[in-house]
């Protein structure tokens, strides 16, 4: 619309000004191409497919994060990158109390892997359906946050996570044969749409019973012991 | 006598040159910013639409689809400014981008939410210690000033709109 006023009289303060058409809507046409092939193309390669192949464990109904005790409650979701370190971070404060809390029954627990912050954690997120096809999604997790390097930082490539998994006591054939043919790759697709629909806009995210813990400044709900435990007090979690 | 015109008019063309400069570092101003911002955010579309819920402004899944093309759209938008083509609707179109990014950024502040504009990658909540809304309102103001400013007077020094004169 506004683009017929460029050409409507003499611009001022110009010369006056004849715009070779040609090429101005051959450069006009191939920007819009681009954007709207890249808009697009974003937009259907972040939607979530019915006919995904599913990890052991993970439910649609969970936002296809990988479940423990499904028939406890409350339910308690967690949402995080292995990339992030303020994931490490839970980890390391919680992570002790998670395992308790799935050990004894205390609560139905589920895993919600987004992979947000580059290769890598898509990388080290499908290993994670990888390990899950094993039975060792939790050892496999813990590793990988012991093991944590720099975000991007070039360290987590399919063989190094391949190699990793052997000393965790997988099968490191299958374990290869699912990580290199990219089995759980449109998982981790489903899972960051299902974030998405969650408002689920950082890491570490924990929701319970469907309401998201806030974080705080001084970071006490989610790095200290006594500040997340007085979370899970609230939801009857002794 | 016979030499006033010429005067005038080498005055005249010298202040036309000064403000073809002018409309190139507007051009390449907010062009350049709107296409680095874009590119940042093209390889984690996620953040990028996370960082668009976090203004709490539309709902979840229209705010989620904004995010993931704006990028786009700032790409292409920069790259028609650098590029100097259609310069007049791309820069009313940028300056009205940044007033909508002001707008939205003024109302996260006025709402106490403390999240990072999410500008250039980033995003989401943030310490409340950490937030930089009247920085980031002073940038977008003076990228919105040379976007009005190019459509007032589109033409500017390296353009492709000057081409075939």
């Amino acid at each position: 619309m506004a683009s017929k006023n460029n050409n409507r009289g003499p611009q001022r303060g110009g010369r006056n000004n004849q715009p070779d058409p040609i090429t101005r809507w051959i450069v006009i046409g191939m920007v819009s191409l681009v954007v709207i092939i890249g808009a697009v193309f974003t937009i259907v390669s972040n939607k979530s497919s019915s006919n995904v192949a599913l990890p052991p464990g993970a439910s649609k109904e969970d936002g296809y994060g990988i479940v423990f005790n499904a028939d406890k409650t409350p339910t308690i979701n967690i949402w995080e990158d292995f990339q992030c370190p303020s994931c490490k971070r839970f980890e390391q404060t919680n992570g002790s109390k998670i395992y308790e809390l799935i050990q004894q029954g205390k609560a139905k627990v589920v895993f919600n892997t987004l992979s947000f912050l580059g290769d890598e954690s898509v990388v080290a997120g499908m290993g994670s359906g990888c390990a899950a096809d094993q039975g060792k999604f939790l050892e496999y997790k813990k590793f990988l946050y012991d093991n944590q390097q720099e975000e991007n930082s070039g360290t987590w490539t399919k063989p190094y996570i391949i190699s990793m998994a052997a000393t965790l006591g997988l099968d490191e054939t299958k374990f290869a044969a699912c990580l290199n043919t990219d089995k759980y790759r449109k998982w981790l697709t489903n899972l960051s749409d299902a974030g998405g629909k969650a408002n689920i806009n950082g890491t570490p995210t924990v929701v319970i019973d469907g309401t998201i813990i806030e974080s705080d400044p001084q970071g006490i709900n989610y790095y200290t012991p006594e500040g997340f435990n007085a979370q899970l007090v609230k939801y009857g979690i002794k | 006598m016979m030499n006033e015109p010429i005067e005038v008019i080498a005055r005249l063309s010298k202040r036309t040159q000064a403000l073809d400069w002018l409309g190139l570092f507007a051009r390449l101003a907010l062009g350049g910013v709107l296409f680095a911002a874009g590119a940042i955010k093209i390889p984690t579309p996620y953040k990028a639409a996370a960082a668009m819920r976090a203004y709490e402004l539309l709902p979840n899944s229209l705010a989620s689809f904004f995010g993931y093309i704006l990028p786009w759209f700032e790409v292409g938008l920069g790259l028609l400014l650098i590029l100097g083509v259609a310069t007049r609707l791309s820069s009313v179109v940028g300056a009205l981008l940044m007033l909508l990014f002001i707008g939205a950024i003024a109302s996260a502040w006025a709402r106490g939410l403390s999240i990072d504009c999410g500008c250039f990658g980033g995003g989401g909540e943030i310490d409340p210690n950490e937030t930089k809304y009247l920085q980031e309102i002073i940038r977008d103001i003076a990228l919105a000033i040379c976007g009005f400013y190019l459509y007032f007077r589109p033409h500017s020094r390296f353009a492709l709109d000057n081409r075939g004169k």
